[in-house]
């Protein structure tokens, strides 16, 4: 009977309601078979559920307005399964925690993935719609929650992961692998997970480690030795950042080792005794030098620290080089020490420095400082200049002597003078033009090039115009001879050079006597060369050429010198007489006597050279000389070249001289700049005048402020400018 | 043997169905069908013979498998779109419906798909489309909203003041701004779920400290998540308000300068190349039209241009403003849809009015709507009257025109989720205008 009556009630039709209710167990029955296969999947027995049914389940409750009561069951059944998972990892010993939270993460992850598939409808439709964490974000949320943050088990997985990189890096071998995932899982679990449970305690126990090691290196290591050490820990933990920890990671370390193991400690390294930077340089450790560079560059002021040292260092041994009294004897040493010196610090920056253009720009300053130092640079590098181009240059390749000009250019650069070079640099370039001495002609218009576009037009203009007239004699000789060819005969052979006046650095000199037939030539000359050139005026500068002759000696033995001017025409004197007197022979040449003195000396007294015989022997030339041809001459040479005792380096009066025509070339260039900066300006204070002029010559060189005041009046008293009558620091302009 | 694993059997409330497992890969991982053979769930192993039963309706299942095969939706007549619909989402493919619905936007290709009748009493002020293809639509003081498949969502509304315009923020978020009601502290702006209609915030304007209310005018947004409106108060608090779109919170206020018009703007463009806010008031608003470029970062107008003092006549008069940044120009509209242009890169001289043929002259219909411009991808749209005119190329020539009889004047239209959405101001409707997917061929 009981049973009849149920069955008739399922039969009973209920009356039409407005509102369909879906049967509340309806919905109890089916989250029930969900939480029962959510529990089977987290057991590991999800073979026997049917996906399709679960999805369907899932769906129909969402489509029946239970999706509130399908989420909060989720959120519950899957918290106490999560709990279950954390007493497990809670219970494994020692090594095993790691691998035990490993394995439950995992879990966790294909049970999440699972999870989500069945209820896809609801992560789709409800939770949308009313604003919750959608599934598997839930799920990430609810092992934080349960499983990271549990007391038992967040300071132990810390602890974990801390020691085992302290054990790391003191050479133990861990588990890269197991690190890695559960780094990746607090990596999942979002950045501020990383960051607060891991990450910040990690660089507060490296900096501690990184502090007490970096102590422990620099009490017994030299500075080479703790730059590869702290290289070494820098890189292992940029290894260890790209092997297990977040990239992002990895500038935050490195900071830490930065700031620990160099920033620190950065001046007790480079002052280091023995082994700091200065040693560093003075031995060419490049490596070394690299290290330093890669490593202080990582930090706040390494390199600045790096450069000054080396600033320092380079301005005091560059001092002592320039001021070193032996090294002045020889002007060409001298500058192949600066040009060693230079490449030395070149091959630095280049091979550890990494070209940085600060350190080359601290390099070119320091030269700049103390070439100039040494008030004769200007002529030593000409005269290195000269050396090479009279014969240092033999069987040199011509990049070879690019090369060697370039270098000698960028001495050139760091002249603050660079118009005392000019005045050098002409003295000895017309020497090498007229005695013909220079190797090569390519190699001297290479770097009048260079100067040129170095100095502009102007500072060449001169030196190239020495060029041009050493071209056009050529052509003017063979004009003469082939108008005079006839009329000469056999007379002496005569090479005449014209140089133009202000092109060459001329002396004022007297013309000395010349034998009758050489004057006799040159009055041909004169008036052939006038005669093709109307309005010109021709002086002898006899002081500057050459001749040769040919002897014969007392037993006969025949040769050829090779003598100045000034020489040939003593020689010549011994033609009609067989001894001379100093003063005999200085009444028939005119020669001045400081230079007749120079080229007796040379005549008889140089061993070898001696063609004449000096009568009493010694190595001076007295007034009271007599002189003699030495008979007794011989030579293993044809061929005798006489040279002219000369101080290679200018005495001091000459030296005074050259400095005082510097001096005197400089006030026009003042004064032009002067008017030209005025001319525009119109008004200007004192103080902006010496400014602006220092900077308008400065490629020149360094005027000097009292020079400038001095032209500023000269100026004022020639009516280019007037005071101010209010104000007595002001200049004006008059036009 | 390859091809036997591949096979796949679906028995869907009984009918068989015969597939590939990579026509279902079509669905995605995020698809019944990618969990269904996930290897976590272990059904493809060995028994590729079996088939796997679903419960729902096998016609439906014919068109969405046909769907993943091909790509192309085909649903035959007799069947409702709305229960296509329901299955694809039971499936999680509606995406794929929607995709293949209709094609990429092309303003010359357009074809209408449907029209929409309202539901609203009063004239429609606005449409607007949403970044998926919904849309939600303007009148008196009602929102309404609809999904892409055009079903309708509960009603928004803001105290039940005027609204005077809506945007979307993202597919699950509008913004509407209303009139205030003095001394109630209602109207003003609010943000509002999609789905649900429900309130999440209001948005305040503060002045020295104090909130204040306000008629919140046009309305603009900028990809860094600024949301820009017009302001107007009861003493100061004249201008344009910056809030945050995540957190509501105001960030900024440009006072209106003296001489000028922004609290009543009846257009706002944010142009984020130029990180600068076009801001126009135009007559009949205001006697005067007054189009200007504010930076927001020092507070200043590196470009204006008004009318003031100019001799005005209809042909003259500016209807409609929009800022194209890619040809660093502005262009405008009159009455009788001449285009007009401005240079950005000049101070702002005069507009240079193209030539185009007045066709429109001399035939207005008796309740005229006046042009409103918009731009999307190159393509210019200037709606007048009963039609929308596309324009394309340096110089902006005529290339098509849509036009409908039914509905009269279209008041606003509006461009977004590759769909045009065009609201009529005499018949309380709404058409959806779609590029169909390409030719077969």
């Amino acid at each position: 009977m009981n049973s009849s009556n149920q069955k008739k009630r399922n039969f009973q039709i209920e009356a039409f309601k407005h509102k369909v209710v879906v049967d509340p167990k309806y919905a109890d029955k089916t989250w029930k078979i969900l939480e029962h296969a959510i529990t089977e999947i987290y057991n590991h027995n999800a073979s026997g559920l049917s996906f399709e049914e679960l999805y369907r389940n899932a769906y129909n409750m969402v489509l029946h307005k239970f999706g509130e009561k399908l989420y909060s069951g989720l959120v519950g059944t899957m918290t106490l399964h999560l709990q279950e998972m954390a007493k497990t990892i809670e219970a494994a010993q020692g090594n095993l925690f790691l691998e035990e939270l490993n394995r439950k993460w995992n879990d966790h992850n294909k049970a999440l993935q699972m999870i989500r598939d069945i209820l896809m409808y609801m992560d789709r439709t409800f939770i949308p719609s009313n604003r919750k964490t959608p599934v598997h974000e839930l799920g990430l949320n609810l092992w934080r929650d349960n499983v990271i943050h549990s007391s038992k088990i967040q300071t132990r997985l810390l602890d974990t992961l801390l020691e085992l990189i302290q054990k790391e890096r003191t050479g133990e071998i861990i588990n890269r692998g197991l690190m890695r995932n559960i780094i990746k899982m607090l990596m999942d679990l979002g950045s501020s997970v990383y960051q607060e449970d891991f990450e910040k305690h990690f660089l507060e126990v490296s900096a501690d480690f990184y502090r007490a090691e970096s102590q422990d290196f620099i009490e017994c290591c030299d500075c080479g030795d703790y730059l590869k050490k702290a290289e070494r820990r820098l890189n292992e933990e940029i290894e260890r950042v790209s092997l297990y920890l977040d990239s992002k990671s990895e500038t935050k370390i490195t900071n830490v080792v930065e700031k620990e193991m160099i920033a620190s400690h950065m001046l007790r390294l480079v002052h280091m005794d023995n082994s700091g930077l200065v040693n560093m340089l003075i031995d060419d450790k490049y490596e070394d030098l690299g290290r330093m560079y890669n490593l202080f560059r990582r930090v706040p002021n390494g390199l600045p620290t790096i450069r000054d040292v080396m600033t320092s260092h380079l301005r005091e041994t560059g001092k002592q080089l320039v001021t070193d009294a032996e090294k002045l004897k020889d002007p060409v040493e001298f500058v192949q020490c600066l040009l060693n010196e230079k490449d030395k610090y070149d091959k630095i920056i280049n091979l550890a420095f990494s070209n940085d253009k600060t350190f080359q720009n601290a390099l070119n300053s320091s030269f700049e400082y103390f070439i100039n130092l040494n008030p004769r640079s200007p002529e030593f590098i000409s005269l290195f200049v000269d050396e090479k181009l009279r014969k240092g240059l033999k069987g040199v390749s011509e990049e070879d002597v690019e090369t060697i000009l370039d270098k000698v250019m960028m001495l050139f650069r760091y002249l603050q003078e660079k118009d005392v070079f000019e005045k050098y640099y002409k003295q000895h370039l017309a020497k090498r033009l007229l005695s013909g001495k220079t190797v090569s002609d390519d190699a001297e218009r290479s770097l009048i090039v260079k100067l040129k576009t170095e100095c502009g037009y102007q500072f060449t203009s001169k030196l190239e115009g020495m060029f041009t007239d050493m071209k056009t004699s050529q052509d003017t000789m063979q004009g003469f001879y082939a108008a005079y060819a006839a009329e000469l005969g056999d007379s002496p052979t005569l090479v005449v050079q014209v140089l133009t006046t202000g092109s060459w650095p001329t002396q004022p000199s007297i013309t000395c006597n010349l034998p009758a037939e050489m004057s006799a030539l040159c009055e041909k000359f004169r008036s052939y060369y006038l005669g093709t050139h109307t309005g010109r005026r021709l002086s002898w500068q006899t002081n500057m050429g050459t001749a040769d002759l040919k002897a014969i000696f007392g037993k006969g033995q025949k040769h050829e010198l090779n003598v100045s001017t000034y020489q040939m025409c003593v020689l010549m004197l011994f033609n009609s007489a067989d001894r001379l007197s100093y003063k005999e022979i200085e009444q028939a040449t005119e020669i001045p006597s400081s230079d007749l003195r120079r080229c007796l000396q040379s005549l008889a007294c140089v061993k070898g050279k001696n063609v004449l015989r000096k009568e009493p022997m010694s190595k001076d030339i007295g007034e009271e000389d007599a002189f003699f041809v030495n008979d007794k001459f011989t030579s293993k040479f044809y061929k005798v070249k006489i040279g002219t005792v000369v101080a290679q380096k200018e005495s001091e009066p000459e030296k005074q001289e050259t400095r005082q025509r510097v001096e005197e070339d400089r006030k026009p260039q003042i004064e032009a700049a002067i008017v030209r900066i005025m001319k525009s300006r119109r008004v200007l204070d004192h103080n902006n005048i010496i400014a602006e002029v220092t900077k308008q010559l400065q490629s020149r060189f360094l005027a000097n402020p009292g020079e400038i005041k001095k032209r500023i009046e000269s100026l004022i008293e020639r009516d280019f400018l007037e005071r101010d009558s209010s104000d007595r620091r002001l200049y004006r302009y008059l036009a | 043997m390859g091809i036997q694993k591949d096979r796949v059997r679906f028995n869907v409330g009984g009918k068989i169905f015969d597939t590939s497992a990579t026509t279902l890969a079509n669905a995605g991982r995020n698809s019944l069908f990618g969990a269904m053979f996930d290897e976590n769930w272990d059904l493809q192993s060995g028994h590729s013979t079996t088939e796997h039963f679903i419960d729902r309706n096998p016609d439906y299942f014919a068109v969405l498998l046909d769907l993943l095969r091909t790509g192309e939706l085909y649903l035959p007549s007799n069947m409702s779109e709305k229960q296509l619909y329901r299955e694809a989402l039971f499936y999680g493919i509606l995406d794929h419906v929607r995709s293949a619905k209709w094609g990429p936007f092309d303003g010359n290709r357009l074809r209408l798909a449907r029209s929409v009748t309202g539901r609203a009493p009063g004239d429609g002020t606005a449409i607007r489309a949403g970044p998926d293809g919904g849309c939600c639509v303007a009148h008196g003081s009602m929102v309404h909203v609809y999904d892409w498949m055009l079903e309708v969502h509960p009603p928004i509304n803001l105290d039940y003041q005027r609204v005077n315009d809506a945007g979307w923020i993202d597919p699950e978020s509008i913004v509407i701004s209303a009139c205030e009601r003095f001394g109630t502290g209602d109207g003003g702006m609010g943000l509002f779920s999609a789905s649900t209609g429900e309130r999440r915030y209001k948005f305040h304007v503060s002045h020295e400290n104090q909130v204040k209310s306000y008629t919140a005018g046009a309305l603009s947004f900028s990809p860094d998540y600024k949301l820009f409106s017009s302001c107007k108060g009861r003493s100061n608090e004249y201008g344009i308000g910056v809030w945050d779109q995540v957190t509501g919170k105001q960030i900024d206020f440009f006072y209106e300068p003296p001489g000028w018009s922004l609290g009543e703007a009846d257009k706002l463009q944010w142009l984020h190349g130029n990180n600068c806010l076009l801001v126009a008031t135009l007559f009949p608003r205001k006697d005067n039209c007054y189009i200007g470029l504010l930076d927001f970062r020092d507070k200043s107008m590196p470009w204006s241009w008004s009318d003031v003092g100019a001799p005005i006549t209809d042909e003259k008069r500016v209807r409609d403003a929009i800022a194209m940044e890619e040809s660093s120009s502005v262009c405008v509209v009159n009455e009788y849809e001449d285009l007009g242009f401005m240079d950005l890169r000049r101070a702002a001289g005069s507009v240079r009015w193209s030539s185009r043929s007045r066709l429109m002259k001399g035939k207005m219909p008796d309740e005229p709507c006046y042009p409103k411009l918009a731009l999307h991808e190159g393509q210019l749209f200037s709606s007048m009257n009963d039609s929308i005119s596309v324009f394309r190329g340096p110089d902006w020539v005529l290339t098509s025109r849509l036009r409908r009889t039914y509905g009269g004047s279209i008041c606003d239209f509006s461009i977004g989720g590759d769909r045009l959405f065009a609201l009529h101001s005499e018949e309380n409707v709404f058409d959806i205008w779609e590029t169909p997917s390409p030719p077969i061929i």
